[in-house]
């Protein structure tokens, strides 16, 4: 009994494709959500040291207004010059715009301790207001020095206010780079280890991935050897052009269930075989060679078509062992001197003679192998000089066109009509037409084997009896 | 047993002051020292008080307190010489400020106070092995 190794499903493949191609879209969207990410602190960080700025920015004019405010006081208590006055009105007007800007932006960053230095900042400023400048601008003579010493307090209390939020300001700016920083190597960090993880799965996906292809590796030279073992093959036959072609479905798979054989089985008997497995791949092609030596064997102990079918429909589901495996066969047995061909046919219709212009179609004799016993019938056909024997696998007649119609064995029979004489182009334009009907994408393999018969100048000399002939054969051998 | 607990508090109690000491910066003003006063770019005046303590609460104090304390103060101007007569480390908070400024007890020796007995904040000295003050404050 046959029994085949087990092989990598294609379903794994397609899964360990998908896997990788899923870890893949999942790293990139990693690696595209970190960049965002930082993009994202980085604009954060932008915008608020941008506050920050501007809450620096604040400040300083503020403290230059104080310093103006004191020079266009003193300066006006010495000169007397209403410009000064009028400066010094000009720049106080200015405070209270930039003292909002900063305590909003104080309130913003939440530096409420720097709110309330602010506050004190703007009191002591406004004392300095109303108990030193006005009383010195009231009275500019009379300034005296317990004014100056208020007006020394007050401004050390404003620049001690001021240092104090700058301080507050200077050092919410380190914080929000640190954060950033922070923020932008956590978010580096944990890209890091994606990658490393994605790395790792990649890694053993890989291995996993080469076991596989070593598989794959095996299971194709396996293929091949089994192909060379296998491989349908025709000999010369002695007043015969032979020509043969071989289309798979599968590009991968150059072997499947259809088989041709043309063996010589004496100097004027030729065997003449084509059989169709049902089933595809390495266990219909393993078949294929049980069919062919089988075959061979019968046909060598008696050479019956009939016998031969009957004989090969009885080992079969025995040697098989599955009841769902048939075989559909045409055996002929074709005597080269007289051109008398012998044949039996077990449910295989693809097979056609061609004379002329005309192509008729063999009849069938028998139920497929593998079904049920029963004896095949035996028909004799008489061949003329230029004709020709095709004999095809369904995947011919089955070839579909874009609108899934079959070819049907009546247009084989129309294209086998408009090829040349020549068997082996014939062959090949078969599969070419077949291939090229259905857009490339052949469903069947499909295997053709064509016979053209040439009528001998002059009979060989006669060299005794054929043994193990059938009645007809035995007639030929009379010949 | 009782000798063992107490060395080992007298250890403990020596490590602690050591630490302490070697923590409290000494003064860089000097007894003896020639310096002047100097307050600041904004006003270079000095206020120098007649008390340490006054000094102290001045430094810390609010605008309310401060003003309290002004009379006790005399407004000396900015390039006021004067000699360091004693100093004491890190006793001086301003408002706002986690840094400490030493007391300095000075003698005037120019200008209208002349001979006259104070104390001042060390950032508000000038002289040769003293710190340069806070700057643009």
């Amino acid at each position: 009994m046959i029994r085949l190794p087990r092989l990598p499903r294609p379903v794994l493949r397609g899964a360990g494709t998908l896997t990788a191609t899923a870890i893949l879209a999942f790293a990139l969207i990693i690696a595209v959500t970190g960049a965002l990410m930082t993009r994202h602190a980085i604009n954060v960080s932008f915008t608020e040291q941008m506050q920050i700025e501007r809450a620096q920015l604040s400040l300083e004019r503020m403290l230059k207004i104080q310093l103006d405010e004191e020079n266009y006081v003193r300066a006006y208590v010495i000169t007397r010059d209403p410009s000064d006055l009028d400066s010094y009105r000009a720049v106080s007007g200015q405070f209270q715009n930039e003292r909002n800007t900063l305590a909003g932006i104080l309130q913003r960053e939440g530096l409420s301790d720097a709110l309330g230095a602010l506050e004190d900042y703007e009191m002591a400023h406004r004392d300095w207001h109303t108990q030193v400048a006005n009383p010195m601008l009231r009275a500019p003579s009379t300034a005296v020095r317990e004014l100056e010493k208020r007006g020394k307090m007050l401004v050390e209390s404003q620049s001690g206010a001021a240092r104090f939020i700058e301080q507050r300001l200077d050092r919410r700016n380190r914080d929000v780079l640190s954060s950033t920083q922070q923020q932008i190597n956590n978010t580096l960090y944990q890209r890091m280890i994606w990658l490393v993880v994605f790395g790792l799965i990649a890694i053993l996906l890989n291995g996993w991935r080469s076991r596989l292809t070593s598989a794959l590796e095996d299971e194709r030279l396996t293929t091949q050897t089994l192909q060379r073992a296998f491989r349908s093959e025709h000999v010369p036959l002695p007043n015969c052009r032979i020509g043969s072609a071989y289309g798979a479905a599968s590009s991968h798979l150059a072997v499947g269930g259809d088989v041709f054989d043309v063996h010589q089985l004496s100097d004027r008997l030729g065997l003449i075989v084509i059989a169709d497995v049902s089933g595809k791949g390495v266990d219909a092609a393993v078949l294929t060679a049980f069919i062919k030596f089988t075959i061979r064997g019968i046909a060598l102990r008696r050479r019956d078509p009939g016998f031969i079918l009957q004989e090969f429909n009885r080992a079969f589901p025995r040697t098989v062992g599955n009841p769902y495996l048939f075989v559909s066969m045409f055996v002929g047995i074709l005597d080269t001197w007289t051109l008398r061909l012998d044949y039996a046919s077990a449910g295989h219709d693809i097979a056609f003679v061609r004379r002329g212009k005309n192509v008729e179609q063999l009849a069938v004799t028998g139920p497929v192998l593998g079904v049920m016993e029963e004896p095949f019938d035996v028909k004799t056909l008489y061949l003329e000089d230029g004709d020709m024997i095709v004999l095809s696998t369904d995947g011919l007649t089955e070839a579909r066109d874009s609108h899934g119609n079959f070819l049907e064995a009546s247009g084989a029979m129309k294209w086998i009509a408009e090829e040349g004489e020549d068997p082996t182009q014939l062959a090949g334009r078969l599969i070419e037409r077949a291939r090229a009907r259905s857009s490339n994408t052949m469903r069947d393999d499909v295997a053709v084997l064509a016979i053209a018969v040439k009528r001998p100048s002059a009979l060989p000399p006669k060299r005794g009896t054929e043994t193990g002939t059938t009645a007809g054969i035995e007639a030929i051998a009379d010949v | 047993m009782y000798k063992h607990a107490l060395l080992t508090l007298v250890l403990l109690a020596g490590i602690v002051t050591a630490a302490s000491a070697a923590q409290q910066q000494p003064c860089h003003a000097q007894r003896g020292m020639h310096v002047t006063l100097f307050g600041g770019v904004d006003d270079p005046d000095v206020l120098v008080w007649d008390s340490r303590n006054r000094l102290v609460n001045y430094g810390a104090g609010s605008t309310d307190t401060r003003r309290f304390l002004l009379p006790h103060a005399m407004l000396t101007r900015p390039g006021t010489r004067a000699v360091v007569e004693s100093c004491v480390a890190g006793i001086v908070h301003q408002k706002f400020s986690m840094d400490a400024d030493d007391a300095v007890g000075v003698l005037i020796v120019t200008g209208k106070f002349r001979g006259r007995y104070g104390w001042v904040s060390s950032s508000d000295l000038r002289g040769k092995g003293i710190p340069e003050a806070r700057e643009p404050w």
